[in-house]
């Protein structure tokens, strides 16, 4: 087992080294760029949107909920629910999220190119099939992602706001003062770095899955799958070593 | 011309090409046939490059090609045409852009240009009045046309065609025989076909090698087939009824 990690480890940076090659044509790629960005990236701001705007509104009952102790200054609920946010559900969360969207689109579509000859026949026109396939993939994708941190963050607060506006849990005075108190700007940089380099993974690992996908339709089924689970994986292991890098 | 010389392929303990060698000549149609499992793609897909041979050479009149670099291994590419067994037609492209995408490549060609260039292989192939269609909706023998006309598109030096007849009825199996063997006298290409199919085998096959078990146990044309003395092709070639009686005949 060990043996065939190491196996799949170096065929996977193998493939980043065909994947970073210079593309045929620099005009091609900007139109593939654009593509995938439409479809990769713009195609899940509903999505994003959606969960964002009731995740806030439930962090802030959550947090309202927890803080029945009348010593606690109740604007305390925007600043805890700005930080959980920004710091954990605006990129950790959503990139788990989109691990799955992302990551299955990216790992079918080239599973299915694979075993239709697809991308035999790209290869055989003497185009490099990597790196016109996968790279406008992934850097519209790793680009891209840290605009979304932003509009969940902004739709988290948004929808935490609108609950505070429609119920008496706390006022609203006191939620924006909280959201206001002691910002830093770092942790929106910090929230954008790991979106973007949670990005690259999902979008590498889903792409390397699904360009050696085999095995018929089954083989797609399960290279797909295999990319998100991996990809989810990696988050979570990699979310705990920046922040230990980046906050402590 | 082609040439193959002593090729010998495996995956893992299985020998799939043992000593290969044979020639393909310019401006015919040069045929792989054998039962499936024989190692006909196994072969095609070394001669194009897409599998590594264990040993053994593969030259391009005189070039050999298994040991260049991925760049100048890719440069060649360009100089094939490439017909895949379902025709690998990108799904994400419509029919002229099918065509059109080795043009955007490798050409400095205005849009107008590859248009032109584009519908002509499509004319050349009988599909007219679906350029904007997508793959998907169409048949499996137009699919197989714009395959065609996507693999000339750039004038290649060479053709290869995997099973092109698979999954056809007999009367666009035929067209699509004729149409290759056209194109193959009309621009030159040396072409090689892999089938199974022993109606196109009579129709074009002007030199044929016959596969069995990775041993290439028989070369000769559509006319010497039936003079065989070879037992394994013998039982191939009366698997097919036609063939059978023609045989008898004989």
């Amino acid at each position: 087992m060990l043996k065939k990690f190491f196996i799949e480890t170096g065929r996977y940076f193998l493939f980043l080294r065909i994947v970073f090659k210079k593309p045929e044509k620099w005009k091609i790629f900007w139109k593939q760029f654009f593509i995938e960005a439409d479809k990769l990236i713009v195609s899940s701001v509903v999505l994003v949107a959606v969960i964002s705007l009731f995740i806030g509104g439930v962090l802030v009952i959550q947090t309202a909920s927890n803080m029945s102790n009348p010593f606690l200054d109740r604007m305390l609920v925007g600043y805890m629910v700005r930080e959980s946010l920004i710091l954990e559900f605006c990129s950790t969360m959503v990139a788990l999220i989109l691990a799955g969207k992302i990551g299955s689109n990216i790992a079918s579509e080239l599973g299915s190119m694979r075993i239709s000859d697809q991308i035999d026949a790209i290869e055989m026109m003497g185009v490099n099939s990597a790196s016109f396939l996968v790279l406008p993939k992934v850097l519209s994708v790793t680009v891209l992602s840290p605009l979304l941190v932003l509009l969940s963050f902004y739709l988290g607060l948004l929808g935490g706001w609108i609950v505070v506006e429609t119920t008496s849990i706390i006022p609203a005075a006191k939620y924006l003062s909280g959201l206001k108190y002691s910002f830093s700007e770092y942790y929106v940089f910090y929230s954008c770095f790991k979106m973007a380099f949670f990005s690259f993974m999902i979008s590498t690992i889903s792409a390397y899955k699904g360009f050696y996908a085999a095995g018929g339709a089954l083989g797609v089924g399960r290279s797909s799958t295999k990319s998100i689970v991996i990809s989810c994986i990696l988050i979570l292991m990699f979310d705990l070593i920046i922040t230990q890098l980046m906050l402590y | 011309m082609i040439k193959i010389e002593h090729l010998y392929k495996s995956f893992g303990e299985v020998k799939v090409l043992k000593d290969i060698s044979i020639e393909y000549r310019q401006g015919v149609c040069n045929m792989i046939i054998g039962a499936s499992g024989s190692g006909k793609t196994v072969l095609l897909k070394t001669i194009i490059g897409l599998m590594e041979p264990d040993s053994g050479t593969v030259t391009f009149n005189g070039q050999d090609i298994s040991g260049l670099p991925y760049a100048e291994k890719k440069r060649f590419r360009q100089h094939i045409g490439v017909l895949f067994q379902n025709s690998a037609l990108f799904d994400f492209a419509t029919v002229i852009e099918n065509v059109m995408f080795p043009m955007d490549f490798f050409t400095d060609w205005s849009r107008s240009e590859k248009i032109k260039r584009a519908k002509y292989c499509l004319e050349r192939v009988n599909v007219v009045g679906s350029e904007k269609k997508y793959p998907g909706e169409l048949s499996g023998g137009m699919q197989k046309r714009v395959g065609i006309a996507r693999a000339i598109a750039l004038n290649p030096k060479y053709l290869i065609c995997d099973e092109p007849n698979s999954g056809l009825d007999p009367e666009t199996s035929i067209l699509i025989d004729q149409l290759i063997h056209g194109l193959t006298r009309e621009f030159g290409m040396t072409t090689i076909i892999n089938t199974h199919d022993m109606n196109s085998i009579l129709e074009i096959g002007d030199n044929i090698g016959f596969l069995h078990q990775g041993r290439m146990l028989w070369q000769g044309d559509r006319h010497s087939i039936f003079d065989t003395e070879c037992s394994e092709l013998h039982k191939f070639i009366c698997a097919n009824s036609l063939a059978r009686n023609i045989m008898e005949s004989r």
